[in-house]
């Protein structure tokens, strides 16, 4: 019973900083039509930002998160209106066409990672590391806490900013439809590019969290943009809500696969589950929508 | 009026043209050093391979992710049955190993093909990693130590068997796509699925069709590659990397024509051996692929053969000029 509890709480405090890594991609994929298969490599450049900002400069990994996020969130306002540009062309199917671009993006992140940091693991260090917090029969590392407190703190920045804000309500009009707003006045362009940013941000501040956890190395970007459509398929593409449901399960799933069956075993059946649920059911199991 | 014009000399000189560049390989291991014969060899393979994935990719518009997935179970299906106690001879095992990768692409292409675009993409990604997974775990493959093959060490014969799959797959490719009704089938698929459903095609047929046809030619070079380097073991033969060559190739020359994934293929190819022979490893032609197919998809989105044609006229060309070749 211990180890069940053990277990369902490293879930959870896992799923968190999944939904964090998901959330972004969802907004992305609800207002630009756009599948980003580099998520997870924002995720791993992200993770490498705050390994470098410790080690170099030294900033703790929970202050320097903030950084990493700004630092992202111009980035992926600078790329944006490419992506824009790509989804809005007249291809005959722009939809794979940015996929295509957005694969490109990420093989660069792959390789320019392998190129600049080899194919080592870095482990990014933090006052909290080592340190535990013990709750009856339930040991929680104070990382990983923090690491859950800090994902939900960003996941909740973006629903006060998608519901609370007037930007959020151009997001909002973008993603119901994107002709009309432009017509009541929303810069289409702008907001765009923004959104990406956005989501770039928090998809590199949900990859410095996971970095504190595990360590980082250059693949870890396949694994979690992965780990990002399946989330996001469970959640239905483009449901913002739907992620911290989706979030959490996948977090659960891959901690008692790795408890009672073997963590050699939990990519297979995490992958496998991801291929039954796009058969079963494509448009998401939880509804859709902003 | 304009008179019309004269097929026979253009039909000539293409056919001459085809002769040379035939006769050109087949005399080619004669005039080249064992290193540039092993480029070429691999050369034969990744242009077979884009061909592969064109059929599905090009043709019936649906974007693969998961195709290192066939050339693993070629190559673990030779290798398997290569291995000494079981013994077969190389050509016995290249029949199991197309059948084997048919009936997965049939099993798993009926219903994954049901998804469009981007979540078809997904699944076939998470199809692929999932057999790659397996093979990790598995007791029969080796895991991740691999599986080593009898050495058989002649680059001639591995030049001619490549040169042999590359022309019967293009020649195929060619008749099949081109020049048959299954090829205007397909390409109605890509482009207007509900019509081409409303004019009596069975589309559901011809997805499986083309992804099985695709999955054998894939399998088929899996084989080859196993005997050839004589090791294989998951991440090289059932990694993500081979499947980001073949769409990289396959865009770089041209979605949806015969000759487009040749080209992409053997330049991308020759780019990857100088990287190598210049700095020693090929950690920067990753990052290098990756700018391309951005730039591509960005500027190019017909491929280099809009680039020898015209940007106008590229698209149009890309499926009309191929056709009549």
């Amino acid at each position: 019973m211990d180890l069940f509890l053990q277990t369902l709480v490293n879930g959870i405090l896992i799923g968190g900083i999944l939904i964090c890594l998901t959330i972004g991609f969802q907004l992305t994929f609800g207002v630009l039509h756009v599948i980003d298969f580099a998520v997870g490599g924002w995720a791993m450049l992200g993770g490498y930002t705050a390994y470098w900002l410790v080690t170099l400069v030294g900033i703790d990994p929970f202050i320097s998160i903030f950084l990493v996020f700004a630092l992202f969130l111009l980035i992926g306002r600078g790329m944006g209106p490419l992506i824009y540009r790509v989804r809005t062309s007249r291809y005959a199917r722009p939809d794979l066409m940015a996929l295509a671009f957005t694969f490109g993006i990420f093989l660069f992140m792959q390789g320019g990672a392998l190129w600049l940091w080899s194919y080592n693991s870095r482990s990014v260090e933090s006052v909290l590391s080592g340190q535990f917090l013990s709750l009856g029969p339930v040991t929680i590392p104070l990382m990983r806490l923090s690491a859950f407190l800090m994902a939900m703190l960003f996941s909740l920045g973006l629903f006060i900013l998608l519901y609370r804000s007037r930007f959020g309500m151009a997001v909002r009009a973008l993603a119901q439809d994107r002709d009309h707003a432009g017509l009541m006045g929303v810069d289409v362009k702008r907001v765009s590019a923004w959104v990406y940013g956005i989501y770039t941000g928090l998809t590199a501040a949900a990859g410095v969290l996971i970095a504190t956890i595990y360590s980082v190395n250059p693949s870890v970007g396949v694994r979690y943009t992965l780990f990002a459509f399946f989330v996001a398929v469970l959640a239905g593409l483009g449901s913002v809500g739907g992620v911290l449901v989706a979030g959490l399960a996948l977090g659960l799933l891959e901690a008692y696969v790795a408890t009672y069956i073997g963590a050699r075993y939990s990519l297979l059946i995490v992958f496998g589950t991801l291929y039954l649920a796009l058969l079963v059911a494509p448009k998401g199991v939880l509804g859709r929508g902003i | 009026m304009a008179s019309k014009p004269v097929q026979t000399p253009k039909f000539i000189v293409r056919a001459l043209l085809i002769g040379a560049i035939a006769i050109a390989l087949a005399v080619l291991p004669a005039f080249i050093d064992p290193y540039t014969l092993r480029i070429a060899t691999g050369a034969l393979m990744w242009a077979g391979l884009a061909c592969a994935w064109n059929i599905v990719g090009g043709y019936a518009g649906y974007i693969s992710f998961g195709h290192s997935a066939f050339f693993g179970i070629g190559a673990y299906t030779t290798a398997i049955l290569m291995q000494s106690d079981i013994g077969a001879s190389f050509f016995a095992t290249l029949i199991p190993a197309i059948i084997l990768s048919m009936a997965v692409a049939v099993v798993i292409g009926g219903p994954t093909m049901r998804l469009r675009g981007a979540y078809f993409a997904i699944a076939t990604w998470a199809f692929a990693e999932m057999l790659l997974q397996l093979t990790t775990v598995l007791d029969f493959t080796g895991g991740t130590a691999g599986l080593s093959l009898p050495a058989y060490l002649n680059e001639f014969f591995f030049y001619y068997t490549m040169l042999i799959a590359a022309v019967v797959s293009f020649a195929g490719v060619w008749l099949l796509i081109e020049r048959s009704r299954f090829g205007f089938r397909i390409k109605a698929l890509r482009d207007d699925e509900p019509a081409a459903q409303s004019l009596g095609i069975r589309t559901n047929l011809v997805k499986v069709q083309s992804f099985a046809l695709s999955a054998a030619i894939t399998a088929l070079f899996g084989s080859i590659y196993a005997y050839w380097t004589t090791y294989i073991d998951p991440h090289s033969v059932m990694g993500p990397d081979i499947t980001d060559q073949m769409v990289v190739m396959v865009l770089l020359g041209g979605l949806g024509t015969v000759w487009g994934p040749a080209l992409g293929a053997v330049l991308l190819w020759i780019t990857n051996r100088y990287i190598w022979s210049t700095f020693g490893d090929t950690v920067i032609y990753l990052p290098i692929l990756g700018i391309i197919i951005a730039l591509v998809v960005l500027f190019l989105p017909n491929g280099l053969i809009s680039l020898i044609v015209g940007p106008q006229r590229g698209k149009e060309l890309m499926s009309s000029i191929l056709r009549k070749f």
